[in-house]
């Protein structure tokens, strides 16, 4: 049942897709992450130029739906202006506590809406997201 | 098959996880509950609660000859007097106590030497190591020289000289289960205090501190089949006497002035405030329920469970087990799937098998650095665990095992 639900083929793709794995030497903001309970870890590498996020990366390691999770992430907010992801970035977390979320806005993200029903499992989920959010209220400080 | 007497005994194993039985394996991080526990919770409660040691009344003199009586079984449990045995939280405060208590009275001082091993859970690790910061002790480390964290006796015998005045080690690792030769620890280590972490040891063999010689025995009755919140510290009373107590306030005090205090006899002096009453008296029942079974039994049923599992899981490819994988491992196995992420193994294990294993570091990051170093998957980090208790059985064994090869399976496709 979890299997097919947190484990399906198209979210197993995203945890073993190496599209946003890896350095990005020409990072504007890095971000690290970690998960201290299970000690998974998260670096974002974000190139943000005119308020807009123009390329991101990410390295670390971790279970599929941390991983996943972190893929679908940079797979949606590459091109997005940092405003819009702050508000992505509620969606996301209300997503996770189950709460109403804008599946217009979040689109590919919501491949992963069952983590609603795995609590032990959203902070897995989260960790990219939380890193993000970390790593933009760095640049939107004046 | 389990004896009716265990499902009875035990209502939790009843339960269904997605339809399927429950196989709790995470006795290592906390036991399930006898309902001999639980209805003494409720019949104390209801008939002899009271604050102890304060009134006359007759509910807070039933309180007080409960809570005595399980200080002295628990003394008799040990082997030790009732002066000895010490109650608090769990094991984390117990030996919190220890370390301040040997430092405010300068036992332990600056330039002292304190050992402590890398099989330690943080709970006998983070005290030692944080307070070295604030007192100026020197703190050296025991280091595992065998396979995957396995700690050999040489790697004892390696300090034997240094004369250390302190030495904190665990009885039984919570992470690859190594049963430690605590019984040789007096020998390497003739002039030190040994405190000794027995938070896994004692739900499996009921060692008796003055027999093997150390000074502190420390561990939790939630991890045998008692309730949380219910720790015990054994010390050696020539010790305890020395020390400066822990927590200061009701109870703990002989005579207080403007000027100054003493303090009350052993072993009230080093439990201030009205303790966890209830729970350390239906922690009378866990111990009972423990003698009755026959701890014998207890240790040999989990040791056949325990070796059947490692057997069974070496044959299944890819998967790396974690400690000696000899007779010295006991009731524990850690291990991790090559490619796959412990908190994947235990959540579709859980959710398809209903099989509870722990997953994660384990409180004990020292020795995951340790276990990393020699291991031949891309480790990470942490690992799953599956550990037994009086309730398990070999169909559990088999489960676990069956589930395992299945995802393994599901991941490679």
């Amino acid at each position: 049942m979890v299997f097919k639900m947190m484990y399906s083929e198209a979210i197993l793709d995203y945890a073993n897709s190496k599209k946003f794995r890896g350095k990005l030497d020409d990072a504007t903001v890095i971000e690290e992450g970690k998960n201290i309970s299970c000690g998974d870890e998260i670096t974002l590498y974000l190139k943000v130029e005119d308020g807009v996020v123009k390329d991101a990366k990410f390295e670390g390691m971790g279970c599929v739906i941390s991983q996943a999770s972190a893929s679908l992430m940079l797979e949606r907010i590459i091109g997005e202006r940092v405003e819009e992801i702050f508000s992505l970035i509620e969606e996301a977390e209300k997503m996770s506590r189950g709460e109403n979320f804008d599946e217009g806005k979040l689109k590919n993200v919501t491949l992963m809406s069952d983590i609603k029903n795995y609590p032990a499992r959203v902070k897995c989920f989260i960790l990219a997201w939380k890193t993000l959010k970390e790593a933009l209220k760095k640049i939107s400080r004046p | 098959m389990l004896s009716t007497g265990l499902y009875e005994d035990f209502p939790t194993l009843k339960m269904k996880i997605n339809g399927k039985r429950i196989v709790y394996l995470d006795s290592a991080a906390t036991t399930l509950k006898p309902k001999q526990v639980v209805k003494k919770l409720e019949e104390f409660y209801y008939n002899s609660y009271a604050n102890v040691h304060r009134a006359v009344h007759t509910l807070a003199v039933r309180a007080t000859t409960e809570f005595e009586e399980t200080r002295e079984e628990f003394a008799e449990f040990l082997g030790a007097s009732p002066e000895e045995i010490i109650f608090t939280s769990g094991t984390t405060m117990a030996i919190n106590l220890a370390v301040v208590s040997l430092l405010r009275s300068g036992i332990l001082k600056e330039d002292d030497l304190v050992l402590v091993s890398l099989l330690e859970h943080h709970a006998n690790f983070v005290p030692w190591l944080r307070l070295s910061k604030f007192h100026g002790y020197r703190i050296d480390f025991i280091r595992p020289s065998g396979r995957f964290g396995t700690l050999e006796m040489d790697d004892l015998l390696k300090h034997r000289d240094k004369n250390p005045k302190v030495v904190a080690i665990t009885g039984l690792s919570n992470v690859t289960g190594q049963r430690i030769p605590v019984e040789e620890l007096r020998n390497v280590f003739p002039n030190s205090i040994i405190l000794l972490d027995g938070a896994q040891l004692i739900p499996h063999e009921p060692v008796k501190p003055k027999e093997i010689g150390v000074d502190f025995l420390a561990f939790s009755l939630h991890k045998m089949l008692g309730p949380t919140g219910v720790g015990v510290l054994y010390g050696k009373r020539e010790v305890l006497e020395q020390m400066e107590p822990f927590l200061y306030g009701g109870e703990m005090i002989d005579r207080v002035s403007l000027e100054d205090v003493t303090f009350n006899e052993l072993p009230y002096k080093f439990e201030a405030g009205t303790p966890n009453i209830a729970d350390i008296v239906a922690s009378r029942e866990a111990l009972r329920y423990l003698k009755e079974t026959g701890f014998d039994s207890v240790h040999e049923k989990i040791e056949q469970l325990t070796q059947m599992a490692l057997k069974e899981m070496m044959k299944i490819g890819g998967v790396e087990i974690y400690g000696p994988l000899d007779e010295r491992q006991h009731g524990i196995v850690s291990f991790n799937v090559k490619g796959i992420h412990p908190h994947d193994v235990a959540h579709i294990l859980d959710q398809e098998f209903g099989i509870a294993v722990r997953s994660g570091h384990h409180c004990a990051q020292p020795l995951m650095s340790i276990l990393k170093e020699q291991s031949q998957i891309d480790f990470p980090n942490s690992t799953c665990r599956a550990s037994f208790y009086i309730y398990n059985t070999e169909e559990d064994v088999k489960i676990l095992v069956e589930g395992v090869k299945k995802v393994k399976e599901w991941f490679s496709r």
